[in-house]
C-alpha cells in the first residue's frame, strides 16, 4: 500500500527524515519514535501535504504529491485538534462525505459515527467536545469514505484509556477487514497493544523494524544500569558480580551502579543476593529507564 | 466552484465577533453622511455632491480596503493557522474549486457590506439631488473592487502566516502613500482601479481616479485574475509542517 525508497525530507538545514525505506501492507503499523523523530513528516509524505526532497513515496504505486484524487483512497487523523468548533459532530462527519461526494453522504455519516459510538454527541457542536470526544470525530470523518489506507498521527494522545481501547479495538477490527493502518506514537507501551509492525524512527533515520515481538525483544534486553544503596557496598558489589545477568559494577559515591543485562532476571534476583551476603539494601533505582534512552540504545545497535 | 467550502466558509465568518465590527465600521460613512447633510449649513453650505464624494473617498480608501483584508485574512489565515484546511485540501477535489469557494466566501459579505455602505451614505448625501448613475457608479465599483481586493487578501494568506500585517502595509503605506507620491506605481493598486472604475461609470469630474477608466477596469481584471492563479498554484504546492 505504501512504498518509501530512500526517502529523504529537510526543511533548510534542518534534516527531518534521512533516507529511509519501508514498505506497509494491510496490516498495523505503528512509527514509533520520540517527539521530533520524522513520523509526522513520513505521514505528512504519504498524505501528498509534503513533497520528498529526495527519494520516493508511493501509494498505491502512485506519488500522492499534488495527486488530490488518491484521496479518495486515504483517510487522514491529524494531530492537530482544531476541527470547526461551530459545527456539530455529525455536520462535521458530513460535510467531509460530501466533500468526498459520496453517492449517499448521510448513510457514510451514519455509519462512520456508528463505528466510532458517537451517536450520543453527534448532534452538539464540536467545540464543546473533549479531546477524546473531537478524537473520534476526526476518526469518523477519516472513515467516511471508506478508505483503503488510514493513516493517524498520535491518535491516543490525549485520550482517556477506556476510549483509547474502544479506538484500538476499530483499529483492529479495520486491520480485518484487510484495511491498511499506520499511525504514530511517543507512547512505547502501545507497540505492544496494537501494531502488528513497527518502525522505530529516531532522529530521522529508520532505527529498527520488525514485528512487535522482535522490537520489545530489542528493548528488554539491552543493557540496564541501576543505583543501588546498601549497608556494605563493597560486599554487595562482590556478590553481584558472580551473578549472571551483571555485566559491570561501578562503586560510586555512596552507592554503587549496576549494568545488567536481562531486566526482569536481574530485579527479581537482586533482594536475594543481598539477603546472603547479610547486607540490607537501603535503595534500588533503575536509573535509565527514559523512553530517550531506550531510543539511543537502539540507534546505536 | 465548490459549495461546501463555500457554506462552511460563510458560516466560519459570521460566527466572528470581527465581523460585527466590521457591520459596526460600514456604518460609519452613514453617520458622516447624516452629520454633514443635517448640519446647520446657512453658513457654511455644503454641496451635496461633494458630500457623496468625500464619503465615497472615505469608503474606497479605509473601509473597503479593511473590511476585505479581515474577511479574507480570517477565512483562509486562520483555517491554516489551526490546521483545519487539511479536512479541505485531503479530499478528490480540484483546488481550484476549493480556492474559488474562498474567494467567493469572503467576497460576497466583503462586497455587500462595502456595497450597501456606500450606497446608503451616498443616498443619505445626495438627498433630493436624484443621481442615481452616481449611486449606481459607487456599488458597481465597490464591488469589484472587493473582489480584487480579496484575491488578493487571499492569496497573502496562502504567502504568509502575518498576512494581515503585509495587507495593512500593503494598503497604508502603498497604496495610501507611495502611489500618491509617484504616479508611475499607480498601475499597481486596487484603489486606483476601483476609483478609476467609479468614473467609468459616472461622467461626474469630482472621482479623485488617476488612472483611465478603460484602463483601470482592464488592469482590475488583469490583476485579479493573475492573484487568483497564483493562489490557485499555491494552494496545488500547498505544504505544511505543521498541519498534522
Amino acid at each position: 500500500m505504501i512504498k518509501a525508497e530512500n526517502v529523504s525530507r529537510w526543511f533548510g538545514n534542518i534534516v527531518a527524515v534521512s533516507d529511509i525505506s519501508f514498505s506497509v501492507g494491510a496490516v498495523i503499523t505503528e512509527l514509533q519514535g520520540p517527539n521530533g523523530a520524522g513520523k509526522t513528516t513520513i505521514l505528512q509524505m504519504a498524505a501528498g501535504f509534503l513533497q520528498p526532497s529526495n527519494g520516493s513515496v508511493r501509494v498505491r504505486g502512485q506519488s500522492p504529491w499534488r495527486n488530490s484524487m488518491l484521496y479518495r483512497y486515504t483517510g487522514l487523523v491529524p494531530e492537530r485538534e482544531a476541527i470547526y468548533p461551530f459545527l456539530t459532530g455529525y455536520e462535521f462527519v458530513l460535510l467531509n462525505a460530501r466533500l468526498h461526494k459520496l453517492p449517499d453522504p448521510r448513510e457514510a455519516t451514519n455509519r462512520a459515527i456508528r463505528m466510532v459510538e458517537l451517536e450520543d454527541a453527534q448532534h452538539r457542536a464540536t467545540g464543546g467536545y473533549s479531546k477524546g470526544m473531537k478524537q473520534r470525530a476526526k476518526l469518523a470523518a477519516a472513515l467516511v469514505h471508506d478508505p483503503l489506507l488510514l493513516l493517524l498521527d498520535e491518535p491516543f494522545n490525549g485520550v482517556d484509556p477506556a476510549q483509547r481501547l474502544h479506538m484500538m479495538g476499530v483499529l483492529r477490527d479495520l486491520a480485518a477487514a484487510g484495511r491498511t493502518i499506520v499511525f504514530s506514537s511517543h507512547i512505547l507501551e502501545d507497540v505492544e497493544r496494537l501494531a502488528d509492525n513497527v518502525l522505530v524512527i529516531v532522529s530521522g533515520r529508520l532505527a529498527a523494524s520488525g514485528d512487535f515481538h522482535r522490537i520489545r525483544r530489542l528493548m528488554t534486553d539491552r543493557p540496564h544500569t541501576f543505583v543501588l544503596r546498601s549497608s556494605d557496598n563493597r560486599r554487595l558489589a562482590a556478590a553481584l558480580v558472580e551473578t549472571q545477568s551483571v555485566k559491570g559494577v561501578e562503586l560510586i559515591d555512596g552507592g554503587l551502579s549496576v549494568r545488567a543485562s536481562d531486566f526482569g532476571a536481574f530485579t527479581l534476583a537482586v533482594s536475594a543476593i543481598a539477603r546472603e551476603s547479610g547486607v540490607t539494601l537501603f535503595e534500588f533505582v533503575p536509573a535509565d529507564q527514559s523512553l530517550e534512552s531506550v531510543f539511543s540504545y537502539l540507534v546505536k545497535r | 466552484m465548490n459549495e461546501e467550502i463555500f457554506v462552511l466558509s460563510l458560516r466560519q465568518l459570521l460566527g466572528k465577533r470581527r465581523t460585527f465590527a466590521l457591520i459596526a465600521l460600514a456604518l460609519l460613512p452613514l453617520l458622516v453622511a447624516l452629520v454633514v447633510r443635517t448640519s446647520d449649513s446657512s453658513a457654511d453650505p455644503v454641496d451635496p455632491l461633494d458630500n457623496a464624494m468625500v464619503n465615497y473617498g472615505l469608503i474606497v480608501t479605509t473601509l473597503l480596503p479593511l473590511v476585505t483584508l479581515v474577511l479574507s485574512t480570517t477565512s483562509l489565515g486562520m483555517e491554516i493557522e489551526d490546521g483545519t484546511i487539511v479536512y479541505l485540501l485531503s479530499k478528490p477535489l480540484s483546488r481550484a474549486h476549493a480556492s474559488t469557494a474562498k474567494l467567493a466566501a469572503s467576497w460576497l459579505p466583503a462586497g455587500v457590506l462595502v456595497a450597501l455602505s456606500a450606497s446608503l451614505s451616498g443616498s443619505i448625501a445626495l438627498q433630493g439631488s436624484g443621481e442615481s448613475t452616481l449611486l449606481l457608479a459607487f456599488v458597481v465599483s465597490s464591488a469589484l473592487g472587493a473582489l480584487a481586493y480579496s484575491a488578493l487578501f487571499l492569496f497573502l494568506s496562502l504567502l504568509t502566516t502575518r498576512a494581515l500585517i503585509v495587507g495593512l502595509i500593503y494598503v497604508f503605506i502603498w497604496e495610501g502613500l507611495v502611489t500618491e507620491l509617484f504616479a508611475g506605481t499607480r498601475i499597481l493598486s486596487i484603489r486606483q482601479y476601483t476609483l478609476g472604475v467609479g468614473d467609468l461609470l459616472t461622467e461626474s469630474t469630482k472621482l479623485d481616479a488617476h488612472l483611465d477608466g478603460l484602463a483601470a477596469l482592464a488592469l482590475m481584471i488583469a490583476v485579479t485574475s493573475a492573484v487568483v492563479a497564483l493562489a490557485i498554484r499555491r494552494l496545488n504546492r500547498f505544504e505544511s509542517r505543521s498541519l498534522f
